[in-house]
């Protein structure tokens, strides 16, 4: 087993202690400001509350937003209308707080700096002292064992989208955000990579919001599925995926799991023709 | 067989340096230049050698005040970048003033900085810095400019300062930058240092040179200009590798 001090301990199910909300966001627009005055909507009144320890996954046709709702969690951006919170407070407090992760569709490693010392930045960062058990533990956790030397440029592309995540867990955060972190990859690596973080999040329960274009993904990581429109993006429908965990190959060969990939494709599709 | 094949490779190479010496002979003995106008090749190399120990002090003094001239330039045009990456109000200061002392020429500005800072050791510094550092400024501020969004983002989510910004991810991505004009600024350094040595120095190989020719000794002139160009090759060839190694631990 890997050292990793897990933050929440408890194996009740999510619903069971999710009574705090940790994400909220209220009829938020966002429009963009484009050159020559053009203007550009993002995002209309998206509705979205994540409860404590929950995973939800947002899926979307490309350029429906989804990223942008994950940039407003994140405080990176402001929403033009409407009101968004993380635990109660601005979103950019989280962060101010050393308490959010968040694994970018560009990894975003430094390049001059190892996998260990990538992973070890966001002690850096906070001015906490680096728990070296703990890195040890997301080095193993995410299978990198015996590259903690290595610098991203010797890595392949799924090994730092690990690092990446890692280094987002590093600090134990409250708040996981993941914005396509499999995108690049190929359905082999992908796949792999999906039942890698449905483990590490199987240990660490942290408040999920994972982004992704992927309906499989997206119904074997999350406790719920919010399915955007195209643009401007809006929250089409929410479903819930109640399929036990660790949901392995057995439930993704199930009907019932194909049948839910085949309603969230039509949805996703509807989307496509009212965009168009 | 294949050390000798390097070598002889080596040598293959010098042909330029061969040509140019060769041409250069061909140039004095055809016009049956007298040695005052223009000495031969061969006598200006026979002076460096046999006259090394000559050399040696003005070789180090002028090395040493383009490097430190090259160190000091760097820095000032590092840390003025850095200032106008922090503030914009700073930028404003900072940007013309580095635009002006930029267009005034060198040569026309020597005196002056001679008679502020001092004659000797102060103005050659000086002068040197002041041509090393406005290409430290704009590389630093292209490297600063050239920090990823990705890497600005996740900063914003670690909850860096802006400190640490600059620390942790601005100066690593301007370093290189930072070194592509030490290169570039190098050969300028040593030519700065010389110009300023000879227009009022009293040692290096500018001053050199200038007794030379007060003297017509022609062979120590033309000795003093090869030995020059030599000493801002390798100055050339030492940026060059450091900026590769530099290069390849960061990127």
């Amino acid at each position: 087993m890997s050292s990793t001090a897990t933050l929440t301990p408890m194996e009740t199910k999510p619903a069971e202690h999710a009574t705090r909300t940790a994400v909220s966001v209220n009829r938020a627009d966002k429009i963009f400001t484009l050159s020559r005055g053009k203007k550009l909507q993002a995002l209309a009144e998206v509705d979205l509350e994540v409860r404590e320890g929950e995973f939800v996954a947002i899926i979307g046709p490309s350029g429906c937003g989804k990223s942008t709702v994950l940039r407003l969690a994140a405080g990176l951006d402001r929403p033009t209308n409407g009101t968004v919170e993380i635990f109660g407070a601005a979103p950019h407090e989280l962060a101010t707080q050393h308490r959010l992760g968040v694994a970018f569709q560009e990894h975003a490693l430094l390049p001059w700096a190892s996998v260990r010392s990538n992973i070890a930045l966001p002690y850096k960062v906070a001015g906490r002292k680096v728990d070296d058990a703990r890195v040890d533990g997301l080095i193993e956790l995410v299978g990198l064992k015996g590259f903690e030397k290595a610098r991203p440029k010797q890595l392949s592309g799924g090994m730092r989208q690990r690092v990446s995540i890692a280094r987002a867990l590093a600090l134990s955060p409250d708040l996981l955000l993941l914005d396509e972190p499999f995108g690049a990859l190929d359905a082999v690596t992908r796949r792999r990579m999906n039942a890698e973080l449905a483990r590490i999040w199987g240990e660490e329960k942290i408040t999920t919001i994972l982004v992704t274009h992927d309906v499989d993904e997206a119904l074997i990581l999350a406790d719920r599925v919010v399915v955007m429109t195209g643009r401007p993006g809006r929250v089409r429908t929410i479903k819930n995926v109640d399929f036990p965990r660790p949901r392995d190959a057995a439930t993704t060969r199930s009907p019932e799991f194909h049948e839910l990939v085949d309603e969230l494709t039509s949805l996703l599709d509807a989307n496509d023709g009212d965009a168009a | 067989m294949t050390r000798a094949r390097s070598i002889g490779m080596g040598i293959v190479h010098l042909w330029p340096i061969a040509l140019l010496l060769l041409s250069w002979d061909a140039w004095v003995v055809l016009n049956g230049y007298t040695s005052t106008v223009a000495p031969r090749p061969w006598f200006v190399i026979a002076d460096v050698f046999t006259g090394f120990a000559d050399y040696v002090p003005s070789i180090l003094y002028t090395l040493g005040m383009a490097l430190g001239g090259l160190v000091g330039g760097t820095l000032i045009g590092f840390v003025g970048a850095v200032l106008v990456w922090w503030s914009a109000a700073l930028s404003g200061v900072v940007t013309p003033a580095a635009l002006i002392i930029r267009s005034v020429p060198i040569t026309a500005l020597i005196p002056i900085i001679a008679r502020i800072v001092g004659y000797g050791d102060p103005a050659v510094l000086a002068s040197t810095m002041l041509i090393c550092f406005f290409p430290a400024f704009v590389f630093t501020l292209s490297g600063l400019a050239a920090i990823p969004e990705a890497g600005r983002d996740l900063f914003t989510v670690l909850g860096a300062n802006k400190l640490q910004v600059l620390s942790r991810l601005g100066v690593l991505y301007a370093l290189p930058n930072l070194m592509v004009s030490v290169r570039i600024t190098a050969p300028s350094a040593v030519l700065a240092a010389m110009l300023a040595e000879f227009l009022m120095g009293t040692s290096g190989l500018g001053a050199l040179f200038s007794q030379a020719r007060s003297y017509m000794d022609m062979e120590r002139s033309w000795g003093t200009a090869l030995v020059a160009t030599v000493v801002s090759v390798l100055v050339f060839v030492g940026a060059q590798l450091m900026e590769r190694r530099v290069e390849s631990r960061l990127t």
